[in-house]
């Protein structure tokens, strides 16, 4: 039998890979969202989450990168 | 000292007990107590307009989405705009161009009136506060100058709020002189209705002491000052020293003195360029003399009703405290900018308080031991370890006539017999140790507190907090004090403080132009990434402590990184420092990549011993230290420095570690890069937040930092330690493996409180659980910064 699965293919450097897993396994958008881990820089996940997943990692590179216009002294 | 102690003491306050909380081990308790609690300092100790701010001068103007201001109905253009190279804005802040022919005199100007904001090639920023102001005064400008000058050198008409501040900042200031003669404290002035004035107050003429044959309807003593031989310094010194302002004093029946000055012929151009030369050159000055006994009370007093004394020593005609004999050896030539700097000083011929402030590797110890000889009385001179004791006393030795037997060091190893000696060379944490010491140490400390100091060099005053500050100045009697520094910033307020408690500041150079004159060395700044490993960043992701931290540092990457650039610079025959302020990294890749390496615990000798073989032995090329070396290790050789491991985001290490590798180096008129500074940051990670924090400094001096994301070559080494997943797997394991000190960094007395933002928890003993060493349980909430300029956020998609 075969078994049909609609998904979207993410390719990223290994770091973020790691970042997503994070994301999937602490549910931190509310539910999981890989179906399939296929190697170092590949992953196999849900479509309807593409979205949330974007605005997720705005945030991230937000608290990453250091505000330039913070008051300077 | 009796200027403004503070800003706003609350708001210190507030900031000291939140955010920079001290994380406190036993062994730096007493020294934890000497910073944190301030001590009684009352808000009268501020005159009322030390707390006004320009910054709120322009509430009200328009800005568009850029946060550009439309300053046009308050500031008018000249016809003649082209040729003149400042903009002043109505909130204070200053804009220079750096290429108009003007520029040279504009920026000496600008220098002593306001501080340095952000100075990069073209244009600089500069910021008027009620403290540079201050400075400006102290240094001998008059309020109508300032305002006259800066009138003359702006492109527009200067608003009437920057007026109003600068008069309001300036008026009452710098009117009246602490000044010690002839052993005698005199208040002085060149206003008599400002003395009339201070002397209508009751505890102000409480402190006179009036002369016995009283006559004269004021009985003032007038004299005139000779401005016309300022001292000299150079190859010239020696000789001025001795020379300067002996013009005879004639006495009449009633007591006055009166001198006759030669006259001095100004044009605001020269004024500018020697402002040091104050006015009074032509004025009379008016003075009386006041009870030793009540300094104290006088200089609180005058702050009160907002006339701050400004205290200078009359060190030429100090005929009680005997001469030492030493001079510059006519080898010592001082490059124009500390020259500069020391007439700043040594204005009107006699010393000021102050503070110097020059970059790291600029020759500040050549101006402390020309201070000291300029200055001929016995002097005192403060760093911070021992390491910095031994360098200052070859720096005496080197530049001046002073030999072993003037020279006494007073170190826990060196105790040189301290009786008949002219200069004592010392660390804070001796002076203000409060445990109990040897006899013999008890002696010299009795010996140090009896002597009346000419000078006392204060050597990195950055770092000594207000406290311990009070603390050695109740300790030691000294005339004048002169603060040496390269970063006047901490990441806390206790800036301010240093301000007033030593004086204001006298000079600040500018790096790039020192750099482009080949003083010091031309640095190439690189900021290269390290991708972090899965492993890692996994571990990194699901870990909530501190050991996240040594999760970034341990980055196999970095490791691969940081060898590959030790293999590449030790090729070229560079030498090469490596800094980690984590122990367990630094001991990790010392041992790893085979290299000595310093930290805290390593005894004195085997440092010393370090050290000479990196200077001298051609086999050590690279060595391995913690923060204790951040400052006053001087190593002139090394020119590449690589960072693994930092301090969180504190501008201030960044600048000190630029520091270790900017002494000028040979043949250094600099066409191309002649030193190198890497500094290592794990990709997606705290730490790229924290270095670009920590960047914030330099690149307001001006430097510019390259991002390097992949080093060309990396890959086809094949001799990189951690090529494989299973290394990298055992190093995981042995990061995992290590315990919660390990990912602590090393903590050295003298540093300020720790700043991280993140989350942060001490687990320890049952016995410090319960409050028995004092490790307190706490967290700190991270405040959330989200105003990204508009710009940026723009692009970002």
């Amino acid at each position: 039998m075969v078994n049909l699965l609609k998904g979207v293919l993410v390719e990223c450097d290994p770091a973020m890979k790691q970042f997503l897993l994070h994301l999937d396994e602490t549910l931190a958008l509310g539910r999981k969202f890989i179906f399939h881990d296929l190697d170092d820089t590949h992953l196999f996940i849900s479509p309807d989450i593409v979205e949330v997943l974007q605005a997720k990692f705005d945030d991230m590179m937000d608290q990453i990168s250091f505000p330039l216009h913070e008051k300077s002294n | 000292m009796g200027p403004p102690k503070k800003i706003t003491k609350k708001d210190s306050k507030a900031a000291g007990s939140s955010k920079f909380e001290k994380r406190r081990r036993p062994e730096d308790e007493a020294y934890a107590q000497l910073v944190d609690d301030d001590g009684p300092t009352t808000e009268s100790d501020i005159p009322a307009s030390a707390i006004k701010n320009a910054e709120r001068n322009d509430e009200g103007i328009q800005e568009d989405e850029y946060g550009a201001k439309d300053y046009r109905s308050q500031m008018e253009l000249k016809i003649d705009h082209s040729s003149r190279p400042l903009w002043v804005a109505p909130n204070g802040h200053i804009f220079l161009e750096s290429f108009s022919p003007v520029y040279k005199h504009a920026h000496d100007f600008l220098i002593a009136i306001s501080e340095p904001v952000c100075r990069p090639e073209h244009i600089h920023e500069y910021k008027l506060t009620p403290y540079s102001l201050y400075a400006a005064v102290s240094v001998g400008l008059q309020t109508n100058d300032i305002i006259e000058y800066l009138k003359r050198l702006s492109k527009t008409t200067i608003p009437q709020g920057i007026i109003e501040f600068i008069q309001l900042c300036t008026l009452s200031y710098g009117k009246v002189k602490l000044v010690l003669k002839h052993n005698k404290y005199f208040v002085e002035s060149p206003h008599p209705e400002v003395l009339q004035k201070l002397l209508k107050d009751p505890v102000v003429q409480n402190c006179r002491l009036r002369p016995k044959d009283e006559n004269g309807e004021d009985g003032f003593i007038t004299s005139v000052q000779d401005k016309s031989k300022p001292a000299l310094f150079g190859a010239k010194a020696a000789t001025t020293t001795t020379g300067a302002s002996e013009t005879g004093d004639k006495v009449d029946g009633d007591g006055i003195v009166t001198t006759i000055v030669p006259e001095d012929i100004t044009n605001f151009y020269e004024k500018i360029d020697n402002e040091d030369e104050e006015e009074e050159a032509n004025l009379k000055t008016v003075s009386f003399e006041v009870n030793q006994e009540k300094i104290e009370t006088l200089q609180k007093r005058c702050v009160e009703i907002e006339y701050p004394l400004l205290a200078e020593y009359d060190f030429r005609n100090d005929s009680v405290n005997p001469d030492i004999n030493i001079d510059l050896k006519p080898a010592a030539v001082l490059r124009p900018y500390q020259e500069k700097s020391l007439r700043k000083m040594f204005g009107n011929g006699r010393a000021r308080s102050g503070v110097i402030v020059l970059p790291c590797g600029a020759g500040k110890s050549l101006v402390g031991v020309t201070a000291c000889c300029t200055v001929r009385k016995r002097a005192l001179v403060l760093c911070n370890s021992g390491v910095s004791v031994e360098q200052w006393k070859q720096q005496f030795k080197m530049w001046s006539t002073a030999d072993d037997s003037m020279i006494c060091r007073f170190t826990s190893e060196a105790k040189d017999k301290p009786m008949g000696c002219g200069i004592l060379v010392t660390t804070y944490s001796m002076i203000t140790h409060t445990q109990k010491r040897s006899w013999e140490a008890e002696q010299t400390m009795r010996w140090l507190q009896e002597q009346e100091w000419g000078i006392m060099v204060l050597d990195e005053v950055h770092t000594i907090p207000a406290k311990m500050f009070r603390r050695v100045l109740t300790l030691v009697q000294s005339h004048c004090k002169l603060g040496l520094t390269a970063t006047l910033l901490r990441e806390d307020d206790k800036i301010a403080d240093l301000n007033f408690l030593i004086g204001p500041k006298l000079y600040e150079a500018n790096w790039l132009e020192l750099e482009k004159k080949g003083y010091i060395a031309k640095v190439q700044c690189a900021e290269v990434w390290c991708p972090m490993s899965p492993e890692f960043y996994h571990e990194y992701l699901i870990t909530k402590t501190s050991k996240k931290m040594l999760l970034y540092v341990m980055n196999p990457s970095k490791v691969r990184n940081t060898q590959f650039l030790i293999k590449y610079h030790e090729k070229r025959g560079d030498k090469t420092i490596v800094f980690s302020d984590n122990v367990f990294a630094l001991k990790h890749y010392a041992l790893k990549l085979n290299k000595p390496y310093i930290y805290g615990p390593t005894s004195q000798n085997e440092r010393i011993q370090i050290l000479q073989n990196f200077k001298f032995n051609p086999k050590v090329n690279t060595i391995f230290v913690s923060k204790v070396a951040d400052t006053s290790f001087d190593l002139p050789e090394a020119n590449v420095l690589i960072q693994i491991s930092s301090h969180g985001g504190s501008r201030r290490q960044e600048a000190q570690r630029l520091g270790r590798i900017l002494r000028a180096k040979k043949g250094a008129i600099a066409e191309e890069y002649n030193a190198f500074f890497y500094t290592l940051v794990s990709q997606d990670t705290m730490e790229m937040n924290y270095a670009r924090k920590r960047q914030r400094f330099l690149v307001n001096q001006g430097y510019s930092y390259k991002v390097i994301t992949h080093l060309s070559g990396l890959d086809s080494d094949n001799d990189l330690l951690y090529k494989t997943r299973e290394e990298q797997g055992h190093l995981l394991q042995q990061v995992l493996a290590a315990s919660d000190i390990d990912c602590e960094d090393e903590k050295v007395p003298g540093e300020g409180g720790v700043v991280r933002p993140g989350g942060s928890k001490r687990t320890g003993g049952i016995s410090s659980m319960s409050g028995g060493d004092d490790a307190v349980y706490y967290e700190f909430k991270r405040k959330n910064a989200h105003n990204v300029h508009p710009l940026f956020k723009k692009f970002r998609g």
